[in-house]
């Protein structure tokens, strides 16, 4: 398939962050913005059909992610335990409000209309957007790694591999309480465009896909595979699996390892459906945009094997065709 | 200050003690903030000790897990799982076993010993203990093995343990010979107990009552009833069940307990050179999930007499739950921040002992290179530092912490 470097459909963004990416995002109604929050401790606006740097702002310390609340309305939080609200069209910033130790990260729920945050402080927190204030508090039973919005459901994966799934409209009890099927560190969660389900990366290699409900033939359909591995000398290395993103029609989705490789999987026939040339370093972050169109790929060094020299970070904006993210009909 | 003491008194029940006893302060501290439900600012010291764990540069490692495993004993005086303890001990222990330098550090063989007494089979640990030379040369590790031999009633080997510790010339040597002598002392007093019960004429080989008969005194002294007592509770707790003596003739015939004389080789413990790992032992009462169809439960009659009820047959196909099946759990209205208490125990899956866990590791370490290079696989990420401790971390946590140190190292430079 698209195995090969080709060049005419990606390119890299122009005045890339100064330090690691941590998250990038698509604006939710077009193409063209593209947030990316930055260890360098901003977070950057950036036109991507002109391949040009729009906005730029500071936090005070590195900025573990970010969100759009509406085109207008960043959000970002990171190790200065602030949360952000960035007016795009006024450049203005308003401090939200905080948690006791760094954010990790920032999501949207547009069913409920609601901020959530989730914190090393062990606890996710949800923010009014409009007003903006705090909407409550709610602790979780270990540091909130990673969370996803399902329709009007988060999906929270904390340490201990533990998944905790809450109804944003009823937030007095968790709705179900998981441990995940894979047996290492919960890299990555995101939810299916569909809100049946949920995919979860794990620190070693590996992919799960569950489903929300709880019945047992729906249940029986969970399955879990291995991917970004590479065999060298007959050792097989394996890699974390950092990133996750669907593509909004087709429920397909991309997964990125630290291996530099971004693959397109199609979970309903269980089948790869392409899988890119391999990028200079490990993949931070992945974002399809509204449409599907583009696939924004963060490849930015994390640390995973400490502090050492690396390629250059940066993003890349790859246009995805249908043979690259559509389930092959059978 | 009154406050303090009544929390003291309210819930001492569930406090662990210590060898070395408790900081009243700490204690008081650990309660309160218990009681008030502010576990955030032990949260925050815990992370800070487990960062400090993972991001130690210095030579002495060391220091930093024995101030960890110090301040969680004094901050969660209830002990158990959520104190993380009995794991912390365990990965403390394997972290060091390499290195030569600490084998007699007083504070490694502390954490030994604390981690030996959770384990279900502490005479093996001090065994393989001595056959890696962990802590041989350290006073506290024969007191605390002798104690263990104690404890069984085996007082010669405690005894002996006592006098390998001399010989091995084990510090500090008053302190040995202080914990010796009483020893020496409560198997003087069981001695002394055990031979006061003990009808005192050797001629009489088998003491025996005649019976449906009075009872008559039998020997020379007339007031001692024979009685057949066993000579077996000898060593059989320290000394506590002192009786008085029965007359003043006895002493002539007391015997003094003398180690050298009576058995002129004692038994050293032995050393082996530990090729296998002892058996784990098998798990008692450990249930497994059953049919329930298949349970039968006695059920009162109406006539008061008891009469199984015959299993109902279902009349539809019951379910048959996979193993990997995912525990979903029903809502219920409780408290998210408590209700993990009531949480059933999950199934018991290892059936290892710590000890063997040890010497597995201890194993898949040198063969660990080897399989690599086989066909194994091979973590392309720091494994080791994320995995430390008692609790996870990923990489953004440490990297957040060598900015952070950056940070202050920036700040300490300008000012």
């Amino acid at each position: 398939m698209n195995d090969q470097m080709t060049g005419s459909n990606e390119f890299k963004l122009n005045q890339g962050p100064d330090d690691s990416i941590s998250a990038v995002k698509f604006s939710p109604n077009s193409s063209q913005f593209l947030l990316v929050s930055s260890w360098d401790a901003t977070v950057r606006l950036y036109d991507v059909g002109g391949n040009s740097m729009r906005m730029k702002y500071q936090h005070m310390a590195p900025v573990l992610d970010c969100a759009f609340y509406d085109p207008t309305h960043a959000w970002s939080g990171g190790l200065d335990h602030q949360l952000k609200m960035h007016d795009l069209n006024t450049d203005q910033d308003t401090v939200v409000g905080a948690h006791d130790a760094p954010i990790r990260c920032v999501e949207y729920c547009q069913e409920v209309n609601v901020m959530i945050t989730g914190s090393w402080d062990s606890s996710v927190r949800l923010w009014d957007p409009r007003t903006p204030c705090n909407a409550g508090t709610f602790t979780q039973p270990d540091k909130v790694y990673t969370l996803s919005v399902a329709g009007d459901r988060l999906i929270v994966g904390t340490a201990g591999r533990r998944v905790l799934v809450w109804d944003l409209r009823n937030m007095g009890y968790v709705q179900q309480r998981r441990e995940s099927s894979l047996k290492y560190q919960t890299r990555c969660i995101r939810a299916f465009p569909n809100k049946q389900g949920y995919v979860l990366s794990s620190i070693e290699g590996r992919v799960a896909v569950e489903y929300l409900d709880p019945s047992l033939e729906v249940q029986k359909k969970k399955y879990a595979f291995k991917c970004h591995r590479l065999k060298e000398n007959g050792l097989e290395q394996v890699y974390p699996v950092n990133a996750i993103s669907f593509h909004s029609i087709h429920n397909t989705f991309a997964t990125g390892g630290s291996d530099g490789f971004v693959n397109i999987w199609d979970p309903f026939n269980k089948k790869r459906l392409c899988q890119f040339h391999r990028y200079p370093t490990s993949i931070a972050s992945l974002a399809f945009s509204c449409d599907g169109s583009l696939l924004a790929i963060a490849s930015s060094y994390m640390q995973e094997l400490g502090d050492i020299s690396h390629p250059p970070d940066a993003v890349y904006i790859r246009q995805v065709t249908d043979a690259e993210t559509k389930p092959k009909s059978t | 200050m009154a406050d303090g003491e009544v929390d003291w008194e309210l819930c001492k029940e569930n406090i662990q003690p210590l060898r070395r006893g408790r900081a009243i302060s700490a204690l008081h501290q650990a309660l309160t903030q218990q009681q008030e439900g502010t576990t955030s600012a032990i949260n925050q010291q815990k992370q800070a000790y487990e960062l400090e764990l993972r991001m130690y540069d210095g030579d002495d490692p060391l220091d930093v897990w024995d101030r960890y495993i110090k301040w969680i004993e004094q901050t969660y005086p209830q002990g158990g799982k959520d104190s993380g303890l009995a794991v912390l001990l365990e990965r403390a222990v394997m972290k060091f076993t390499e290195e030569k330098k600490y084998h007699n550090d007083f504070r490694y063989v502390d954490l030994w010993i604390k981690f030996t007494e959770n384990c279900s089979d502490p005479l093996d640990v001090y065994r393989y203990m001595q056959a890696q030379g962990i802590g041989t040369m350290q006073a506290s590790f024969y007191i605390a093995w002798a104690e263990e031999y104690e404890k069984r009633g085996n007082s010669r080997m405690a005894d002996s343990t006592f006098q390998e510790g001399f010989k091995c010339g084990a510090e500090p040597v008053d302190r040995l010979q202080q914990f010796h002598k009483a020893l020496q002392a409560r198997v003087c007093r069981q001695m002394m107990t055990s031979l006061n019960d003990q009808e005192t004429d050797d001629e009489l080989s088998e003491p025996q009552r005649g019976s449906l008969t009075e009872l008559k005194a039998k020997g020379k002294k007339k007031a001692v009833a024979p009685i057949n007592r066993v000579t077996g509770n000898l060593g059989y707790a320290r000394g506590l069940q002192f009786k008085q003596p029965l007359g003043p003739s006895q002493n002539s015939r007391l015997l003094i307990y003398d180690e050298n004389k009576e058995h002129p080789e004692p038994q050293e413990p032995k050393l082996e050179c530990w090729p296998a790992p002892p058996i784990a032992k098998p798990k008692e009462n450990e249930q497994r999930p059953d049919k329930w169809t298949n349970a039968k439960l006695p059920q009162k009659s109406r006539f008061g007499h008891t009469v199984v009820a015959p299993p109902p047959k279902p009349t539809f196909q019951p379910f048959v739950e996979e193993s990997d099946q995912p525990p979903v759990v029903t809502p219920c209205k409780i408290n998210p921040a408590v209700n993990t208490i009531l949480s059933a125990r999950k199934p018991h899956r290892e059936e290892q002992t710590p000890l063997k866990r040890l010497q597995e590791r201890q194993q898949h370490m040198q063969l660990q290179q080897e399989e690599e290079d086989k066909s194994g696989e091979k973590s392309m990420y720091c494994k080791e530092l994320l995995n430390s401790g008692v609790t996870e971390f990923t990489f953004e946590e440490l990297r957040a912490e060598r900015y952070r140190q950056k940070c202050s190292q920036r700040l300490e430079a300008n000012s």
